[in-house]
């Protein structure tokens, strides 16, 4: 055995820290380009594939530029013997993340919140009085962090949900909205996230235009408030067509 | 399940179902009588098997093996530690098998999988014993650092056959790494020389180019299940929990016995029972090497 029982040496990663390097933009300078060259209200192109997972009873798969994200949806299945009885159906999420999934191994676990944060996004939408009794579980993995990782894994869910065939009131489309210096800049990478003043992350059902989830951090003006919404909301009626248009797709395949 | 229709073909379809899932046993013992399986495979071959290196952009090494359905994502991210004194021009390699909740149905957040840590230790050993890598090749100042290769492989979909599928994800994982430029700063720590600063840097790089590991005796693996006198090469996980008793066997590129592991079970294997499973053992390890270059290849005509 090449690691002696008992003792992990400890080990750094040889790439750069990021004290060291300028932020990517300098004071109020509108010029700058985004690092992947996007408009600043432009999303990354979306991929999506149901069906990744044959164990599972719905799973979805998607990739949002780096950011790539893999959902399982288990039930409805008994719930635990311990659980009150309940006349209506529960719903339990839990996300993880790969130690691969951000560039320097095992900060992944910086991320406990969004287990909590998924339930409370998806919940709203799920017509829970379908399964008495019993549970539905959500299992989300982050193969790889490119940003804007918890806003993928709603979109993700839901359309794993479809999946599985839980019926909800509408499919949930969550984007989220980096707010740097004077600009906006909608669906920000990891980089671009690092150096927020504030964000702004909304997951709203698109056919019905209600919002399930609306989380604000850091520092808003309220006219930048209101444009930040508004653009939100245009995104996600935007992914949800996508969505959409994947499941339509998903179906036809499955028919031939 | 399709549409009902006049002839109540629904009614049989759900006949036999009911029947698979009442009496399992018997269900396999009627198609295994005729020398055939329920997804139409003979007893002895394996399930359709792909591998597609450098899934995960952000790791040094990186490949997704499927057996079936069976689905293994196996990365390597390379850090820096202090070599041992007993050993100090040798790295490390840390190997890491995990099973998401994702991955089946009786695996929950908070309870890890009985099979996992079964499986660690079985690639642990097999890989670190196998001798396909040499940790000579890991160092990089003699006695002051050298590299540690974690290896992480994370089961995306469990449909039987885990340690064959994890092991063939690892191993081409291995042959995909590709180990970063590095240099030794005044600090005395080692840093990654990107590519704006290699003209301006003073400092000589440790190693010259990126470079890939040599892995030679590279291990193949099959698991085969002893029912009766019938022999099935890779079994999914239905049959697996069916049929409870599991033969692997490893074997090197040159057909050389690494290792046999056979976990208790019901049924006993004689010597002509194994002699039997390391010889389409043999078979299945020159498929998997010819997928395995095929791979490769695609990869480097890229």
């Amino acid at each position: 055995m090449a690691a002696k029982p008992g003792s992990a040496p400890t080990t750094y990663s040889p790439s750069l820290t990021q004290k060291t390097r300028p932020p990517i933009f300098k004071g109020n300078d509108l010029d700058w380009v985004r690092p992947d060259g996007r408009g600043f209200h432009q999303c990354r192109p979306a991929f999506f594939r149901t069906g990744a997972v044959n164990s599972a009873s719905g799973s979805a798969y998607a990739e949002f530029g780096n950011t790539k994200v893999i959902v399982s949806v288990f039930g409805p299945r008994e719930s635990k013997k311990a659980m009150m009885y309940s006349d209506i159906g529960r719903l339990n999420c839990n996300v993880s993340y790969t130690t691969f999934a951000t560039p320097v191994r095992g900060q992944g676990s910086d991320h406990k919140e969004f287990s909590s944060m998924l339930h409370k996004a998806l919940e709203g939408a799920i017509m829970l009085e379908t399964f008495p009794k019993t549970t539905v579980d959500v299992f989300a993995l982050v193969l790889e962090s490119g940003g804007s990782d918890l806003p993928v894994v709603i979109s993700c869910a839901s359309l794993a949900l479809a999946d599985a065939g839980i019926m909800m009131y509408d499919l949930v489309a969550a984007v989220s909205v980096s707010c740097l210096g004077k600009n906006l800049v909608i669906d920000p990478i990891l980089e671009e996230e690092s150096y927020q003043d504030g964000s702004l992350m909304l997951t709203c059902m698109p056919s019905r235009y209600e919002v399930t989830q609306l989380i604000f951090t850091g520092e808003w003006s309220t006219p930048d408030i209101n444009e930040a919404m508004q653009l939100c909301l245009d995104a996600c009626g935007k992914l949800g067509k996508v969505m959409r248009s994947c499941l339509k797709e998903a179906t036809s395949a499955s028919q031939e | 399940m399709g549409l009902p229709n006049a002839s109540g073909d629904l009614s049989t379809e759900v006949e036999v179902d009911a029947f698979r899932r009442l009496f399992p046993l018997r269900f396999y013992e009627k198609h295994l009588s005729e020398s055939i399986r329920p997804d139409a495979r003979p007893l002895g071959r394996a399930r359709d098997t792909t591998i597609a290196l450098g899934a995960v952009a952000s790791a040094n090494g990186s490949a997704l093996a499927k057996i079936g359905s069976t689905t293994m994502l196996a990365a390597i991210k390379m850090e820096v530690m202090t070599p041992s004194t007993e050993t100090p021009d040798e790295g490390c390699v840390a190997i890491d098998f995990h099973m998401p909740p994702i991955c089946s149905p009786i695996v929950r957040p908070g309870r890890p999988a009985e099979a996992a840590p079964v499986v660690s230790k079985q690639l642990s050993d097999t890989i670190l014993s196998s001798g396909m890598i040499s940790l000579k090749e890991l160092c990089l100042v003699s006695g002051k650092a050298a590299w540690m290769a974690y290896l992480d492989i994370y089961c995306l979909d469990a449909d039987g056959a885990l340690f064959d599928t994890a092991l063939l994800s690892a191993v081409a994982a291995f042959s995909h790494l590709e180990i970063p430029v590095v240099s030794l700063n005044d600090d005395g720590k080692i840093v990654l020389l990107s590519e704006e600063q290699e003209g301006m840097s003073e400092r000589e790089p440790v190693n010259r180019e990126k470079r890939k590991l040599t892995l030679c005796s590279i291990p193949f693996s099959l698991t085969c299940i002893l029912h009766k006198n019938y022999i099935l090469a890779d079994p999914t996980a239905e049959e697996e929990s069916i049929m409870e008793t599991l033969v692997t066997i490893v074997l090197d590129s040159s057909s050389q016995l690494v290792s046999l592991y056979k976990p208790g079970g019901p049924v006993l294997a004689y010597t002509s029972a194994i002699q039997d499973c390391i010889a389409i053992t043999r078979q299945r390890v020159k498929e998997l090497q010819k997928i395995l270059e095929e791979a490769i290849s695609v990869m480097e005509v890229d």
